[in-house]
């Protein structure tokens, strides 16, 4: 099942590694992604597509969230974007 | 004036209330030591870098807070990986100091150079470089705050020498993240109470979590007001006494027979601080087939992880075991768990000459209630774990996640400091103990009141046991039978020791190490071919149990 995470994060060092290891780790593949870094705010708005098999997208969500440096995730799952805050991941 | 980086590190680090390091210097991390000797802290020279983090790991474990350890770059801080992973497997609150080589070299191959921050990023909570020495006093205050909240961890941070060396133009001012105190869930926390109160076979599934969250008075509190059976995982030992008429045992591959059949007879399963880790449950799909689940847990992640949850209840778990009915009907299903309870009791009326280790380990916690066991890996571990009475968690130190042998001896040494006075054992194997045995001079240089229990069956047990029931007793490099001489090797370092073999000698064994004073190895030789039961073969449910073979 393909879907779409857009995460804002802070632009710290090691961040993006941290972000896309944690995804491979728990068994997603990473097949494209985007990254743009906004130098003003010090922070990388990233999309990156998965494809997972089987693996629940709402743990891999929370689990990103966990991580230190990220503000926001939200999911977006085949065609139904309901981009959602780091509050309350929805997918 | 103002201070090199290396003295705003210590500095930071008194702040914190840290009063033992443990660590092993080197070249890049020479500031920071050199600091040190102008601090009230006391350092602890551990004679590998291994050892000095696992016995951080059990300082932080007995003492519910933040335990730092330290190393230089290159080969000190990948000596450190296993520690740290341990840390993270168990959500130990870990600081880890490394020193790094100089920052313009960085990621040039230099002498001593390696990418710890990349090595350890699976395995920490969070990971820091500090670039400026200005970022010093908000990275290891930030450090020790990532390490306790929440899902406590380990947190690395990585420290050029050169950042070290440098002096900040000014001092930096910072201030904290709040730290967050989630409650549960309302709507949640009413679907809980609504399972509880329809439930006729409820179980309570304790594990690591709740000494973590410092909810285990509230977790007995609560066990006792609603008489609901209790389960604890390796981890969660000592949550209620191991002796509470409502626990059941340790669950899962080596639990007590009555704590399975309770869970898979059960209607409800409470999940405390668990995470329905594999050597707990089994076959995931097998286990607990006829429960709803109620899941409290400070990860939001665990909830649904493995198992769904009818009911998910993050945030404080004081506050959601204070919500829960007391009030419930379940005395039939109580009557069943105590008489499977009793049906299922653990026999000691083993046949043969050889020592019967689970009747030691249980006349030992009988002849010293208060004892802290520092465990190893392998079988010994797991007899420890059904046999030894905890009356609390802090007193069962064991490498539960990751499986880490050579945590006994360090471990030991951890609880020791952490808690001077107390009365600390380290059970360990042949095999285990092997792993980390330089260990020893720490304990005699610090003049460590740590007695250790050497379980030797001349093999590695736990392998040899999985080779024989699984690999069709082909028995592949698990023979030990040419150890060192295990009493000769204390006296070395300069412990004494002694070494028993019969049934007989066991009581005055337990004797001496109960009544001296002072480091002590007892060797005891068992019968190699001992095996741990019962035994959930692995990938199977814990409905299928092995007993012990005939013949």
């Amino acid at each position: 099942m393909n879907h779409t995470l857009r995460m804002t994060i802070q632009k710290v060092e090691g961040a993006i590694i941290r972000l896309l290891g944690l995804i491979e780790r728990r068994g997603f593949s990473v097949t494209g992604m985007n990254a743009h870094a906004d130098e003003a705010a010090q922070r990388v708005e990233i999309t990156v597509h998965v494809n997972s098999s089987g693996r629940s997208i709402e743990t891999l969500a929370k689990q990103i969230e966990k991580l230190y440096d990220v503000h926001s995730v939200a999911c977006l799952t085949a065609a139904e974007p309901r981009p959602v805050l780091k509050e309350s991941v929805a997918c | 004036m103002s201070s090199k980086g290396a003295e705003l590190v210590v500095r930071a680090l008194e702040q914190q209330g840290v009063e033992h390091i443990f660590g092993y210097p080197g070249g890049a991390i020479m500031p920071v030591y050199d600091a040190l000797l102008n601090s009230p802290i006391k350092h602890i020279l551990a004679r590998h870098e291994q050892g000095a983090a696992l016995a951080a790991d059990a300082y932080a474990r007995v003492t519910g807070r933040p335990a730092v350890c330290m190393a230089t770059s290159g080969p000190g801080a990948t000596n450190l990986v296993t520690g740290i992973a341990n840390a993270f497997m168990d959500s130990v609150p870990l600081v880890i100091i490394t020193g790094q080589v100089p920052t313009v070299v960085m990621g040039t191959d230099a002498f001593q150079e390696v990418d710890v921050f990349g090595i350890t990023m699976p395995i920490v909570k969070h990971s820091f470089i500090v670039r400026r020495a200005e970022d010093i006093p908000r990275t290891i205050a930030q450090a020790f705050q990532i390490a306790a909240e929440g899902r406590p961890g380990p947190v690395l941070v990585d420290l050029p020498k050169d950042i070290s060396n440098a002096v900040p133009g000014a001092t930096s001012i910072f201030e904290m993240r709040r730290s967050q105190h989630d409650s549960p869930d309302p709507a949640q926390l009413e679907i809980a109470r609504e399972l509880i109160r329809n439930a006729k076979r409820p179980v309570l599934y304790g594990g690591g979590g709740i000494p973590m969250a410092g909810a285990v008075d509230a977790f007995r509190a609560y066990a006792r007001a609603s008489g609901i059976p209790v389960v604890l995982t390796l981890k969660g030992l000592g949550s209620v006494p191991t002796r509470d008429e409502n626990f059941l045992g340790m669950l899962g591959m080596h639990g007590n027979r009555a704590a399975n059949q309770a869970i898979q007879e059960s209607d409800l399963l409470i999940c405390i601080g668990a995470r329905f880790d594999d050597r707990a449950t089994g076959r995931l799909d097998g286990f607990a087939p006829k429960a709803r689940v109620i899941h409290m847990d400070a990860d939001p992640s665990e909830i649904n992880k493995l198992r769904h949850a009818d009911a998910g209840l993050l945030g404080d778990l004081l506050e959601s075991l204070a919500a829960m009915p007391t009030e419930l009907s379940i005395e039939p299903w109580r009557r069943w768990c105590a008489e499977r309870k009793a049906e299922h009791a653990w026999r000691y009326d083993a046949p043969g000459e050889y020592i019967y280790v689970p009747d030691m380990l249980r006349r030992l916690t009988d002849a010293a209630p208060d004892v802290t066991i520092a465990c190893d890996v392998g079988q010994h571990q797991m007899w420890v774990a059904q046999h030894c009475h905890f009356d609390r968690p802090e007193q069962h130190l064991t490498s539960a996640g990751l499986g880490t042998m050579g945590y006994g001896v360090p471990a030991g040494i951890g609880a020791c400091l952490a808690r001077p006075g107390a009365r600390v054992v380290t059970v360990s194997g042949d095999g285990s103990i092997m792993m980390n045995i330089q260990e020893l001079a720490t304990i005699k240089r610090y003049g460590l009141d740590l007695k250790i229990l050497l379980v030797d069956n001349s093999s590695l047990g736990m392998v040899r046991q999985w080779q024989q029931l699984f690999h069709q007793e082909r028995y592949s490099e698990v023979d030990l039978s040419d150890n060192p001489d295990f009493v000769e090797v204390a006296k070395s370092f300069g412990i004494p020791g002694f070494r028993i073999t019969r049934r007989d000698e066991v009581d005055g064994a337990i004797r001496r190490l109960v009544e001296t004073e002072g480091p002590l190895l007892a060797h005891v030789c068992i019968d190699p071919k001992s095996n741990v039961w019962p035994l959930v073969p692995p990938g199977q449910s814990n409905d299928v149990m092995m007993e012990e073979l005939s013949a």
